[in-house]
């Protein structure tokens, strides 16, 4: 038998239930409660996930037996995992970011970005690419920080 | 009649009419920056308002708020990134559309949605304001409740083949809807002791993160070589015959988002993502919904332009700022010493039909306006993939980033995208936890708030007319969509799984 996507969305949708709930117990009672409480709600939807969860669950585990010998269901994971490491790839980019942008400034940071993911996503190694980030981060710089009057991070700027 | 040619006469001052464009093209502007929420989009303006003269000044706003509702339909059909919260129902259809190579015509659709729905929300207001205005005093917090529930009721046909993941997705929603302070005591709740979730988990930062966010790494993640398909760089608008069969949807968006935006705290999400609902229910082309339909883009569009000029109903006639935006016009008002209520007519007169007048040229050159800056928006989008998914990764970084100029913003969005990358993988929809995260708030504050009231007392929510009227109806829309799906399948149990991408 193989574990298809219902077992597993289902299985994940427990867990999410079960942490959520158990977090949800944790809500301290005040004297201003009211009689349903600020843990009422939460601990009603922590319930409901761990119950819908179960229902897919079961649900994908039949479909599980009745189509054990479908090539459609063997199929089901080929190739997951490298799309999986590929957007890890990408969301990677994304976490360097957050970690420089402090540092090195918004203009910088979001000029590295453009680039990173513009050569990330298959553009190669051009000056295109290079145009691109530095005419991108400009265009994003003058839209946040001159037109909207966003407080950007000036980072290293910020010593000038 | 008087108040038509008084708003018409007012119409004689050229600065109405320049804050009225100025103020649209702001809007769209902003409201197309994925992170920039119409309210934000407002308040930058707040400051260059005080030297000017009332009434431009109010145009200026109420215009802003007019191009910002309609501006986040841009990215929302272009790049999949709702530009607000009531853009998210028009990415299911808008997007697919784009996907077809049809961006054109779907921001033709929009667009022309957008200024009928200006233009009847307009009429309503003028017309009917003093009516629609005892409909917002009948809403009390079991009202409000069930109005939640309404909304909430919209899931069903959201959830795609399997109602119960989408039922999983809403609590998803739900559940993050809880995060913060809790809205009848103050306590804290799942803050974990940051002080950055004291605030709650701003809807924006998720739905970016579900739809963009997902989007990108759904694209990273795909290494085959896709062909990019192009859109004409053309605004293309409805034939006759399709203008014909749009009709019945922007009716149902002009009704619904007219009810919604007399409403103080309803808003315009709600408004479309029932507008959407309806639109299908009542279509003759069901099938298409979820797969580039016209209709599903006309409906929400007419809604959420329809809420923008009536949300200014409760505004006026007593005062109450219903959403953000409204507080921010709200402000405008205060600025210049005029205090919205009852005798704001009498009072001040002079402002209110000027602001008529002002809302009409910004619905009209609503029109103009987005037909000049729409194909260049496309062309942005027709650049090579790479350049592009760089781009928007770009500007969805530094729009999340605005909203309260957090890093930890941006962590959550991230952390967004890569539960709606598994979403995808594993077949949930985004829609109902987007709504459900949307209406948690409303629905758990005025739940709590009416037992408060009553002293547990659950009949409340019976004995309260409105509410029994909209838990009726809540119910009747439930268990339609429940029974249509059970004759569905014991009608073409082969057919299941042939539905649109509702993610």
């Amino acid at each position: 038998m193989i574990i298809n996507r219902d077992m597993v969305g289902g299985i994940s949708a427990v867990l999410i239930g079960i942490l959520y709930l158990y977090f949800a117990t944790q809500i301290r009672a005040s004297a201003l409660d009211d009689s349903f409480g600020p843990g009422g709600m939460p601990r009603a939807y922590g319930i409901l996930m761990v119950l819908l969860g179960l229902i897919i669950t079961v649900g994908g585990l039949i479909k599980a037996i009745r189509e054990k010998s479908s090539t459609s269901t063997r199929k089901e994971w080929a190739g997951q995992g490298n799309r999986v490491l590929w957007a890890a790839g990408l969301l990677a980019i994304g976490v360097v970011y957050l970690l420089i942008v402090p540092v090195a400034g918004y203009a910088i940071a979001i000029g590295l970005l453009l680039a990173a993911t513009g050569i990330y996503q298959g553009s190669g190694l051009t000056w295109k690419i290079g145009l691109v980030a530095l005419g991108g981060a400009a265009a994003l710089w003058a839209i946040f920080v001159l037109l909207l009057g966003v407080s950007m991070p000036p980072g290293v700027f910020h010593l000038f | 009649m008087e108040t038509i040619l008084l708003s018409f006469e007012a119409l004689a001052n050229p600065a109405i009419f320049v804050a009225a464009m100025m103020g649209v093209t702001w809007g769209i502007l902003g409201g197309a920056m994925p992170g920039i929420s119409p309210s934000i989009t407002m308040a930058l303006l707040l400051p260059f308002t005080y030297a000017m003269e009332p009434t431009s000044a109010i145009v200026l706003l109420a215009s802003t708020y007019v191009g910002a509702e309609y501006g986040g339909s841009i990215p929302a059909i272009l790049i999949r990134t709702p530009g607000t919260n009531a853009a998210a129902a028009t990415v299911i259809d808008g997007y697919e559309m784009n996907r077809q190579g049809k961006a054109g015509l779907a921001l033709g659709i929009s667009l022309y949605s957008g200024v009928l729905g200006s233009l009847f929300g307009l009429t309503m207001l003028v017309l009917l304001s003093k009516p629609l205005a005892s409909v917002a005093l009948a809403f009390t917090p079991p009202a409000y409740f069930a109005l939640g529930i309404l909304g909430l009721s919209v899931i069903a046909t959201l959830s795609g083949d399997n109602l119960f993941k989408g039922l999983v997705a809403a609590l998803l929603g739900l559940m993050i809807a809880t995060i913060g302070t809790d809205p009848v005591t103050g306590g804290n709740r799942f803050t974990f002791g940051s002080s950055d979730l004291l605030s709650g988990i701003k809807p924006v930062m998720i739905m970016v993160g579900l739809f963009a966010m997902s989007e990108l790494l759904m694209q990273a993640a795909d290494r085959s070589p896709s062909k990019q398909v192009k859109s004409s760089p053309r605004i293309t608008f409805p034939d006759l015959k399709l203008a014909k069969r749009l009709l019945k949807p922007q009716a149902i968006g002009a009704s619904i988002g007219t009810f919604e935006g007399v409403m103080p705290g309803a808003g315009g999400t709600i408004a479309s993502f029932m507008s959407y609902n309806e639109a299908r229910r009542w279509s003759r082309h069901k099938d298409e919904f979820g797969k580039g339909s016209p209709e599903g883009i006309a409906a929400p569009e007419t809604a959420n332009n329809a809420v923008a000029e009536t949300a200014l109903v409760p505004l006026l006639s007593f005062g109450i700022p219903g959403s953000n935006s409204t507080a921010i016009l709200l402000g405008g008002f205060l600025i210049h010493g005029i205090v919205p209520g009852p005798m704001l007519f009498q009072r001040s007169g002079e402002v209110v039909y000027g602001l008529y007048g002002g809302l009409l040229v910004a619905a009209i050159s609503l029109l103009f306006i987005g037909m000049l800056m729409l194909p260049v928006c496309i062309w942005l989008v027709n650049r090579p993939r790479p350049y592009l998914s760089a781009f928007i990764f770009a500007l969805i970084m530094s729009g999340i980033f605005s909203i309260n100029n957090s890093l930890f913003d941006l962590s959550i969005m991230m952390a967004a995208g890569v539960v709606g990358f598994f979403m995808r993988m594993l077949k949930f929809p985004f829609l109902p936890a987007v709504l459900g995260l949307v209406l948690g708030y409303l629905v758990e504050s005025n739940f709590r708030r009416s037992l408060v009231l009553s002293g547990d007392d659950y009949s409340i929510f019976l004995s309260d007319k409105v509410s029994l009227g909209l838990l009726v109806l809540a119910a009747v829309f439930i268990l339609g969509s429940i029974g249509k799906r059970l004759l569905d399948f014991l009608r073409k149990p082969s057919l299941s799984g042939t539905k649109g991408d509702m993610a």
